[in-house]
């Protein structure tokens, strides 16, 4: 293992973190409005098939060349995202169908519409042809410069990797300092005062949910045509839930859902890259690809205890199953 | 006693005519009369089920009326939700509050009536400030509301009322939960309000306050009005008769018994910063009444006597055998029964049928399931049966869900589970919420009985009425500590400083 | 006490029988509409495909049990969902989501496999017992991970489940590479990774040769042993302690720790059985159908055992019809691909409308029943404070009839 090495994992890791930072995004939204989102998996299937598809119909059928068709492909898997989104939506706050119930739903049905789109957008039922047009890499300036090897860390990065992390910040102030946010944040934590002040709850639920599946969508996207080049199925690797990990651990923050979603990138990064690690080339394989999963049970099982939920979200969390 | 500043002459500010509200098998107000004017406080009293929640949540536009109109200023008004009755400059200030713990009090004021899409938090704060002054009110605008007393928040509700410059504002169940100190900060909160102009609605079922603050009282009954009068025409015992129907007796006969050994013994219970060094002592034939305001540490001791919750430090013994920290089937086994405060999140299981509720706690025993663990269904039906005849808890039958029953029988079905085990220590924690007149009167000779027959009982209450009725010894919990015991014929105001922590106050 | 309308209790029984019966005729009602909801969207789609909807329906049900061969694939299909979602519903009554029921029979396969090759030596009766009974443990083993981090660290079991699965998936992986691979390959053949194939002692009969199901089907007497545990687990969760106390902490834990049942305990109990029922889920697959344990196991039966679960409202006897019912659809893909213009895609759609339609449908008519329950309780009983009588309806999920009476200032499009 050189350094390299290292600075390839890196490199891969801030691409893992495009993606778990990007759904957990959509997830905070929801939860903080008050719905419990664990679709996102799901959300991201179909943003992933429906994105690798738009990539290439944007690109090639309709031959807007690059940029224009993968940021469409993306734009494109982002929209159907919040699509499907609206299933959840309307089970959750029209019908009052219990959260958890539905995200679940929400994961099995996308796997099947997921083949069934992919028989129609591409002829197979399980993957698209490899190849599909993405978006330029880019250098991060400065920093690609960097001697001994780390310079790889920051070369050769799709674009959307900087959009992601700058996301942050309108995120933040949207949250904080808009008025959308404060009533937004007034349903998760607490509706019926929200009610009693004339905020229509279900409205904004409906917008933090929409929002969840374009995020989600979008990161479902990106990794089909950034990141692999094509749709496949199971490429989202439950990547869904461990964002949905991430999520809980920064205790609905969007700043600190930065650490946890770099630091699960990089344990994605790991059997990818450092296979052979001290200690890590001791173990087989199949135990190295175990390793982003057990990091993660690990952290929610240390950290767990220490988070808050938004009040009205935490009930579905704690709640029993009411089917 | 009060005259008020509001004439008898100045015209109705708000007008409801022939209101009437009907629920799924339910009338809650039938056709009732109600005239509020200028710059009065007037009482709406009722017994719990009489409606005067539901009437006002009428006025505030939170249910259609069935039947009936509602004037405001002289004008028709229809009111269908609670911004138009805001329009309206009607405002209400619900029993249980509705703040946003997390969110500042100026965040929680403006929530809803932001003036402009991009918050500026410090003019906002700014504007709160300025809001609280003109009225005396004291608040610190950037504290949230999860580091506020009760009394505090409740100031915060009604300055969110005031924000949006409502000139009529209800009040439901306002002292509920009020020391009498804080009590008597907010009746002088509402004297400033009045001598600004404002209107007061003021539901209470607590008439010693209402005779004290109203200017006029409207006594409702099963949904109707059965009477207006003013405090200078009418007595606690007046009124009281008036919201029942008969002369009520507010003391029911206590037996004598001669106390034994006691049972329970507390001594310097902790529990994370809830209870700071309880002690308390319960002897046989003997009720203790523990007073207080809710969320001095009734919760924590009850749970913490029971079992379900660990102490940090103490002990507690039950006829001399340490118990301190044993899980609650080991405290349960060796006698002691439980009625809790909140009978939805810890007395019964609304989703199971009575039969399997009446079993709970004791489903372990031989009587009702086999060493192997198969449960005996038909004993367990037979002892719902007899418990449901015994308690006259009204049902079609034992095969309903428990959330069929109405409060009332639920409370009844969870003394007769509890008492059917013939305890050595019954604690019994607000037994009667929520509960009307006769199902009061029900629990309270179930609990007499058990003192009669020698048994041991920690009443823990929020009503003071209760605790003098049933209470052979009184003691006050402020803080989680015990701050004053008392007798049970001691006055009110020697209560409420126990009840403030013991300190000398104004109370007078 | 006089209270206004307040009833004289009916005779004895007469109650009862409506209250039961008017809730199972509207939890069948209820399945019924959402399945004609499905098959109405279904038809719209078919449409589109230029087919008509009464002739693929009823090819997909003339190829499911339109013959006795068919019939005997979807029983064959049905056998392990049965396992699967029992799994799912039993933690599902416990208040908790067990969605690693994957993982679990992932688990369970590799300890089956481990003792179909090792125990070789036992007789056979006790040879079969002995790989049930290891693939329920390694189920069990699996599910008591989750269950034990979600007790001592209150670690959220819908994550942790999900990431045992992912663990799971590269634990079979690395068996059928390193100490469960193949010793004796047939000679000059490239085989797929997988173990030894099992000695003839272990596989379990095949008993459709009996009803005239050809052997392809593999329908084996597992299918009764199915049917036989969602029994007992019927009878565990209505008649037994065990059972009792789950559906209490499932449904108001606060009151069942008051009554003395320990969350905890119950819990991993569940997670516990939970488990041993996911390890039966692979036995049909390694001991009926191949004969090994082989790589190519991405079958999803987890998964869809919740969905059966759901469609089957997590009770016991339910599941059985609603694992049929999934055996005629999935064995129906087949007959549409042969007979039909409309692509084996379409059944998968067809499912995932039939879940959701279960699930928003038994929602709505649960609060029904219950805003009606209360209407007619509420006349036998005492006028109450609106306030509770608002608390009575919350609790009984039925806020719909308070918020009819309520105008739309908080609701919304809802």
């Amino acid at each position: 293992m050189t350094l390299t090495d290292v600075a390839v994992a890196v490199q891969i890791s801030f691409t893992y973190f495009t993606i778990i930072y990007l759904t957990g995004l959509g997830g905070l939204f929801s939860e903080r409005s008050g719905i419990v989102n664990i679709g996102l998996e799901g959300l991201m299937i179909i943003g992933a098939v429906t994105g690798a598809f738009g990539a290439r119909y944007f690109t090639d059928t309709l031959e807007m060349g690059q940029p224009w068709g993968p940021l469409l492909g993306l734009l494109f898997g982002a929209f159907c995202g919040m699509l499907f989104a609206g299933v959840h939506a309307v089970a959750t706050i029209s019908f009052r169908v219990d959260h958890i119930v539905s995200g679940v739903v929400i994961n099995l049905v996308a796997v099947g519409l997921a083949r069934f789109l992919s028989q129609a957008f591409f002829g197979q039922a399980t993957q698209s042809d490899p190849g599909g047009p993405h978006l330029p890499d880019l250098d991060i300036p400065l920093l690609s410069s960097l001697p001994g090897g780390l310079d790889r860390a920051f070369e050769g990065l799709s674009p959307f990797v900087v959009v992601a992390a700058l996301m942050v910040i309108p995120v933040w102030y949207t949250l904080n300092r808009l008025r959308w946010g404060l009533r937004l944040r007034s349903c998760g934590e607490n509706p019926e005062a929200a009610r009693s002040l004339g905020i229509r709850v279900s409205l904004y639920r409906y917008q933090g949910v929409l929002l969840s599946g374009a995020f989600a969508g979008a990161s479902g996207a990106f990794l089909a045509s950034e990141v692999i080049g094509n749709w496949r199925e199971g490429q989202t690797l439950n990547l869904g839930f461990i964002a949905l990990a991430a999520l809980i651990l920064s205790n609905w923050n969007p700043i600190r859902l930065m650490f946890f979603a770099w630091l699960f990138g990089f344990a994605v990064a790991i059997p990818l890259r450092l296979n052979d690690a001290p200690v890590i080339n001791l173990l087989p394989p199949q135990f190295i690809r175990m390793i982003p999963y057990v990091v993660t049970i690990v952290a929610i099982a240390g950290f767990v205890g220490k988070v808050r939920p938004p009040a009205a979200a935490g009930k579905a969390y704690e709640g029993g199953g009411s089917l | 006693m009060n005259d008020g500043a509001g004439g008898v002459s100045s015209p109705p500010l708000v007008t409801l005519e022939r209101i009437t509200k009907r629920f799924p098998g339910v009338l809650a107000n039938d056709a009732v009369d109600l005239e509020l004017r200028t710059g009065e406080v007037h009482a709406l009293i009722g017994e719990n089920g009489a409606g005067k929640s539901t009437l006002m949540r009428v006025l505030y536009g939170m249910y259609p009326a069935d039947e009936g109109r509602i004037f405001v200023r002289g004008g028709a008004a229809k009111i269908g939700s609670p911004r138009d009755a805001i329009a309206l400059g009607i405002g209400m200030v619900h029993q249980h509050f509705v703040l946003v713990d997390p969110f500042t009090v100026t965040e929680n004021i403006i929530l809803g009536d932001e003036n402009e899409a991009v918050l500026d938090m410090s003019e906002a704060q700014r504007r709160v400030s300025e809001l609280a002054d003109s009225y005396g009110f004291q608040v610190d605008p950037g504290k949230p509301v999860e580091e506020l007393s009760v009394g505090e928040e409740q100031r915060v509700e009604i300055l969110k009322a005031l924000y949006r410059g409502v000139e009529i504002l209800i009040l439901d169940e306002p002292t509920a939960v009020l020391t009498p100190g804080e009590t008597k900060e907010l009746f002088g909160n509402l004297r400033k309000l009045c001598d600004a102009g404002k209107s007061i609605v003021f539901i209470s079922h607590k008439l010693d306050e209402v005779l004290e603050i109203a200017d006029r009282i409207t006594v409702l009954r099963r949904g109707k009005v059965v009477g207006e009068t003013r405090p200078s025409e009418t007595s606690k015992a007046k009124l009281a008769e008036m919201m029942v129907g008969r002369p009520v007796l507010f003391r029911l006969e206590k037996p004598q018994v001669a106390l034994g050994d006691p049972v329970l013994r507390v001594e310097e219970l902790t529990s994370e910063g809830k209870l700071n060094g309880v002690s308390l002592e319960v002897r046989s034939g003997e009720i203790l009444g523990v007073a207080g305001v809710e969320g001095n540490g009734q919760r924590e001791l009850a749970e913490a006597l029971i079992g379900l919750r660990q102490p940090a430090s103490g002990t507690i013994s039950l006829d001399g055998r340490d118990i301190t920290g044993r899980s609650v089937q080991d405290i349960r086994n060796a006698g002691v029964a439980y009625i809790p405060e909140d009978r939805h999140e810890q007395g019964l299981v609304l989703d199971m049928t009575l039969w399997e509720n009446a079993v709970l706690g004791r489903h372990d025993d031989r009587e009702f399931s086999s060493g192997l663990g198969v449960l005996f269904i038909r004993k367990i039906k037979e002892l719902a049966s007899r418990l449901v005849k015994l308690f006259d808890v009204r049902t079609r039958s034992i095969e309903v869900n428990a959330s069929t029953l109405s409060g009332g029988n639920q409370q009844k079905l969870i003394l007769a589970r509890e008492l059917e085990t013939d305890p050595k220590l019954l604690i019994a924690s607000q037994p009667t919420r929520g509960l009307d007149v006769g199902a009061i009167e029900f629990v309270w000779k179930q609990i007499l009985e058990q003192k009669a027959a020698g048994r041991a009982v920690l009443l823990i209450s929020a009503e003071l009425d209760e605790i003098y009725a049933l209470s052979d010894r009184i003691v006050t919990l402020y803080e989680g500590r015990i701050t004053g015991e008392f007798a049970p014929d001691a006055q009110p105001e020697e209560i409420g400083v126990g009840m403030l922590g013991g300190t000398e106050q104004e109370v007078a | 006490m006089a209270a206004a309308g307040s009833a004289i209790a009916p005779a004895a029984g007469s109650g009862v029988r409506s209250d039961r019966l008017e809730r199972f005729v509207g939890q069948a009602l209820a399945l019924l509409l959402s399945m004609v909801i499905a098959l109405a969207l279904g038809s719209i789609l078919i449409v589109g495909y230029g087919e008509n909807p009464i002739e693929v329906y009823s090819a997909i049900l003339d190829g499911s049990v339109g013959s006795v061969d068919g019939i005997g694939y979807v029983l064959s299909i049905a056998t392990p969902l049965i396992f699967s979602a029992l799994a799912v519903a039993v933690c599902f009554k416990g208040g908790m989501f067990n969605i690693g029921v994957e993982g679990q029979y992932f688990v369970g396969m590799v300890t089956a496999s481990w003792a179909a090759l090792e125990l070789d030596f036992l007789p056979a009766p006790l040879f079969v017992l002995a790989v049930l009974v290891a693939g329920m443990l390694g189920g069990m083993a699996w599910a008591a991970i989750a269950g034990i981090l979600k007790v001592k660290t209150g670690a959220h079991e819908v994550v942790t489940t999900i990431m045992l699965n992912g663990i799971a998936i590269s634990l079979l992986a690395w068996a059928i590479n390193f100490p469960l691979k193949f010793a004796n390959a047939p000679p000059g053949q490239n085989v797929d990774l997988r173990t030894d194939v099992f000695s003839d002692k272990v596989r379990v009969g095949d008993i459709g040769q009996y009803f005239g199901v050809t052997p392809g089907a593999h329908l084996s007497w597992l299918l009764f042993v199915a049917i036989g545990t969602a029994m007992l687990v019927w009878f565990l969760l209505r008649r037994t302690r065990v059972g009792f106390e789950a559906r209490a902490v499932g449904s108001s834990p606060g009151s069942a720790k008051a009554g003395g049942v320990s969350i905890g305990a119950t819990q991993i109990r569940l997670f516990l059985i939970s488990g041993a029922l996911a390890g039966m889920v692979g036995m049909q697959q390694i001991l009926a159908d191949k004969g090994y344990l082989g790589a190519a196991y991405i079958t999803l039966l987890g998964f869809t055992g919740i969905a059966v679960a759901f469609l089957g409202q997590n009770n016991p006897i339910g599941i059985i019809f609603a694992a049929i019912l999934w055996g005629i659809l999935s064995r129906g893909e087949v007959a549409l691909q042969i007979g039909t213009d409309v692509p084996r895609e379409f059944i998968i759609i067809l499912q995932g409308i039939l879940i959701l339609s279960v699930v928003i449908t038994y929602q709505i008519a649960k609060r029904r029943l219950a805003a009606r329950q209360l209407q007619r309780s509420g006349a036998a009983g005492a006028l109450e404070d609106s306030t509770a009588f608002d608390e009575r309806l919350e609790s009984t999920g039925s806020q719909d009839a308070e918020e009819a009476a309520r105008p739309s200032d908080g609701g919304g499009p809802g």
